[in-house]
């Protein structure tokens, strides 16, 4: 049961994970569920997404998504203090960094809903404008928040 | 596109906090590199979301050595999970180019908040 329970939690949030939408985030209070202590948690949720990520990795470069301009400002320091995040973790005890998660997980959740709810109000009211105020983008293709970006960019 | 100052710091400090967070509660980093391709750089959402996996793998890379090194790991069910999660990463690249995001956000988005609440009792 548990065996079946680890790769079902795996797959949804491998599947959030490939999406690029963080799928680390779902994994974690996933495997709470199950009889793990944080830090083997955590360690799980990072070695599990290296080859996950190469393969989506691969999906998105053949579908030209990935765009590299800039990337090592974030790249360089990001990986700077993975480092310094990975020894803190070590000195840290399991219920401080399962409290931490928690609230991570909770306020990232009430921003992501915030935003969701914030485009699709957006994406509403640019729907009730008349035809012809709308401008010539191929909005069938494209979803709400391309749409939006596209347009930020065009001013 | 030519970066400004205040957006190369902003890329900067925010990186470090994406950083800090992946390694210090092993994952979550993917979640603010997404905010900072959005707001820094302008990429679109489907380019960021993409692009996000280019940023976290090297920085994944490093806190899983630690990780490693400190003797963290538990290989069975990593072994386990990696198995779930490869196969679901491939369903979900194969769905980004597919599926409006924001529906998902919010389901999403509702897991996470169910998630945390549940971590905290």
């Amino acid at each position: 049961m548990q065996i079946f329970l680890l790769i079902l939690f795996g797959f949804l949030s491998g599947i959030i994970g490939g999406m690029g939408m963080g799928g680390g985030t779902l994994l974690t209070p996933l495997l709470s569920f199950l009889d793990l202590e944080q830090k083997t948690i955590q360690a799980i949720n990072l070695i599990s997404f290296l080859p996950m990520c190469c393969v989506a990795l691969g999906f998105h470069a053949k579908n030209k998504l990935i765009k590299t301009g800039h990337i090592w400002w974030i790249i360089i320091p990001a990986v700077a203090m993975a480092v310094a995040g990975a020894l803190c973790a070590d000195m840290a005890t399991n219920k401080i960094l399962r409290m931490c998660f928690a609230a991570f997980l909770i306020s990232v959740g009430i921003w992501q809903l915030v935003v969701a709810i914030k485009f699709i109000v957006k994406n509403k009211k640019q729907s009730n404008l008349p035809v012809i105020a709308q401008p010539m983008l191929p909005s069938v293709i494209l979803d709400a928040e391309s749409n939006t970006h596209d347009q930020k960019r065009k001013k | 596109m030519n970066l400004s100052a205040k957006n190369k710091w902003i890329l900067v400090i925010f990186s470090a906090v994406a950083g800090f967070v992946n390694g210090f509660l092993g994952g979550g980093g993917g979640v603010i590199v997404v905010a900072l391709l959005l707001s820094a750089i302008k990429l679109n959402q489907k380019n960021a979301q993409a692009t996000a996996l280019l940023v976290i793998l090297p920085l994944t890379l490093v806190s899983a050595a630690v990780y490693i090194f400190k003797g963290l790991v538990d290989w069975t069910p990593t072994l386990w999970v990696t198995l779930g999660v490869v196969t679901g990463g491939i369903v979900g690249a194969l769905l980004l180019s597919k599926l409006k995001s924001n529906v998902i956000k919010i389901i999403f988005a509702i897991v996470l908040i169910a998630g945390g609440i549940k971590m905290f009792f």
